[in-house]
């Protein structure tokens, strides 16, 4: 088991507690409880009991088809509006519902970021890109936006490919650049929780590597989920890792355990590449 | 009958069956010219392609060369006047005919047309105000907000409206839309319009809805489903990942739309609103009828009888011909050819102004 990983993020979520003075927070910051969901009357998920860290990295991985992107979506209540959605159970998010009658969805999504397979960036200047979700939260002054846009920028290591051509359309940059940008988006209002619906599958290895170096170090400050199909990137960035298996949870482990010593032979299976 | 082989320079056999047969009562120089065209059925198809490519531009050209020719005359005697003097009278039609420059009119003749291009200016850009939220807002309840099976109805009547013609629209304006506004509308809006540059003008006496405001919601009413129909079947191209991005940011519906949706299809929504803009400028019937023609004054405030350069010609051309130096016909080909003008300016910077604002890529649209 790997010491470091698991016990730094939670080292600095107790450390942010202190310094916002609230009473500590629960140790873990998203709690699925036997979740199920169906749309209409096609069951997506079955019984989901999954506590999620706060400040770790966690890896949902599975077959095409098992459940994990559906998942993922249903955290910050994405999959809502699909038509025939229907749901049992829960999920917590600092140990309140998330469909709570008092829940205000577009500050969960604030608070649960959220950035896509392929990038997706907004018709509008690569800074206005950056950002547009402080705008639509009026987080931050007019006089504040380049400030906030050129850090964001810099966070992402995109501020020196960008910083001469601000106004310009995103859609002139690679993909690479692209898929940072809406990380860069997605960072500058400031969330608690990042999910990332496999983040690196539509790019190149260099832009791959670039955008797993900026995950990792994300991690105690933020909490992050990643769907990926690639078994590699969840053994390279994730603390701990999910296996998903036609809509049920397979096994739940540190990520160095799960791989070196699986508990369930679906897993076996799945992580030595016999099925998937 | 298959589909015919379209490799060059073997004639498909079918259509060479199909042309012998007919051949047989045609000429042999027809024949030959059958077995031509079939034998080079790719370059005729090419040619064929090219000249109707050419039509549009030589039409264009012809037209406004034409109409400059038969107005030169009028454009001499009148003047840059023309363009800002207000009064328009034909003069004595059965009286004495004088020459200015070489050009004889009845005596008296004096034409202004800044009534009607204001008037025409004015219409069409209330026209507009009014309809482009109206058409946008309808495009986007079909397409996001309403079911699949209510929004085809919709569209189905939004298309049909495009369809009704004008005449029928306009006697409606004036019979009945026109009256029930002047009644229980305009008087509110005339009351409680504030005194302040521009809506000023709602206020004032409100007519018996024979004026500039009736004539404009006439004109909403007909480019709305030009607009609102290309706007539809724009945001239906409109893919799902930017909009799914932007509610993940927790923007709401509206903002997704006015952030990322709309901008998405601007430059698309910009050409439907030429197209409109075009319509209403050129519209006819619908405004002679609802406003009849009143020359020699712009309207007051908007509820103020005008008339439009269109408007205009149509009821002045039967009077014209009585003119018999033919320098009334002259007149209105002038004033013709400045809606032309008008027409062309307006198509031209709306072009512009899409390059210049699409500098953040619009996938969607461009183009149009």
């Amino acid at each position: 088991m790997d010491l470091d990983k698991i016990e730094a993020p939670h080292a600095g979520a107790s450390l942010a507690s202190l310094v916002d003075g609230d009473v500590p927070r629960p140790r873990n910051v998203l709690r699925s409880k036997d979740l199920s969901l169906r749309f209409a009357s096609k069951t997506i998920l079955t019984g989901i009991d999954l506590p999620i860290r706060r400040g770790s990295i966690t890896a949902l991985i599975g077959p095409t088809g098992s459940g994990k992107t559906t998942f993922l979506r249903t955290l910050n209540r994405m999959n809502d509006k699909v038509p025939g959605f229907a749901h049992t159970g829960d999920v917590l998010i600092d140990g309140e519902s998330l469909w709570a009658r008092h829940a205000d969805l577009l500050d969960l999504r604030r608070r649960v970021g959220m950035v896509f397979q392929r990038p997706n960036p907004f018709p509008m200047s690569i800074r206005d890109n950056v950002v547009a979700g402080v705008k639509a939260h009026r987080i931050a002054r007019r006089g504040q936006l380049d400030l906030i846009a050129e850090r964001r920028l810099q966070e992402v290591g995109l501020w020196d490919a960008v910083k001469d051509r601000l106004g310009d359309s995103p859609f002139r940059l690679s993909g690479g650049q692209q898929q940072l940008l809406c990380l860069a988006r997605a960072l500058a209002v400031g969330p608690d929780i990042l999910l990332l619906d496999e983040p690196t599958s539509s790019l190149d290895p260099m832009s791959t590597e670039a955008i797993e170096h900026l995950l990792s170090t994300l991690a105690p400050a933020l909490t992050l989920v990643v769907v990926t199909h690639n078994l590699a990137q969840a053994r390279r960035i994730s603390h701990e890792t999910v296996l998903f298996f036609d809509g049920t949870l397979v096994e739940h482990g540190p990520t160095a355990d799960l791989f070196a010593n699986p508990g369930d032979p679906r897993t076996q299976r799945y992580v030595s590449g016999r099925i998937g | 009958m298959t589909t015919a082989d379209r490799s060059p320079g073997v004639p498909p056999a079918t259509l060479v069956l199909a042309a012998q047969r007919a051949g047989r009562k045609l000429t042999t120089t027809a024949k030959r010219a059958v077995h031509f065209l079939l034998r080079h059925e790719d370059s005729a198809w090419v040619w064929a392609a090219r000249t109707a490519a050419v039509v549009p531009l030589v039409a264009l050209v012809l037209l406004i060369t034409v109409l400059a020719w038969k107005a030169w005359p009028a454009i001499e005697v009148n003047g840059l006047g023309f363009l800002t003097h207000s009064k328009w009278d034909t003069g004595n039609l059965y009286g004495a005919v004088t020459k200015t420059h070489g050009v004889s009119h009845p005596a008296g003749a004096s034409y202004g047309a800044w009534p009607l291009i204001a008037g025409t200016l004015e219409s069409s850009g209330i026209a507009l105000v009014i309809a482009l939220p109206v058409s946008i807002g309808a495009a986007f309840a079909m397409t996001e907000r309403m079911p699949r099976a209510v929004s085809r109805v919709i569209g189905f009547f939004v298309e049909l409206l495009a369809g009704v013609p004008s005449v029928i629209i306009g006697l409606w304006g004036a019979l009945t839309l026109g009256p029930l506004l002047a009644r229980d509308v305009y008087p509110i809006i005339a009351r409680h319009a504030p005194q302040v540059p521009v809506l000023r003008y709602l206020r004032g006496p409100t007519g018996v809805g024979e004026g500039l405001l009736t004539s404009s919601v006439v004109l909403a009413l007909m480019i709305v489903p030009i607009i609102a129909a290309t706007t539809r079947d724009l945001l239906k191209q409109v893919p799902d990942l930017p909009k799914e991005g932007a509610r993940a940011l927790g923007m709401t519906d509206w903002e997704v739309a006015r952030r990322v949706t709309l901008p998405w299809v601007k430059t698309g929504v910009v050409g439907a609103t030429v197209l409109g803009l075009g319509r209403a400028l050129g519209e006819t019937m619908a405004v002679a009828m609802v406003t009849g023609v009143v020359l020699g004054s712009t309207a007051r405030n908007v509820y103020g009888t005008m008339t439009t350069i269109a408007a205009t010609i149509v009821s002045q051309l039967d009077a014209s011909f009585t003119d018999a130096t033919g320098f009334a016909v002259r007149t209105l080909a002038e004033a013709a050819l400045v809606l032309a003008v008008i027409t062309l300016l307006v198509n031209v910077g709306a072009r512009l102004l899409v390059r210049r604002s699409a500098g953040t890529a619009l996938p969607v649209g461009r183009g149009i």
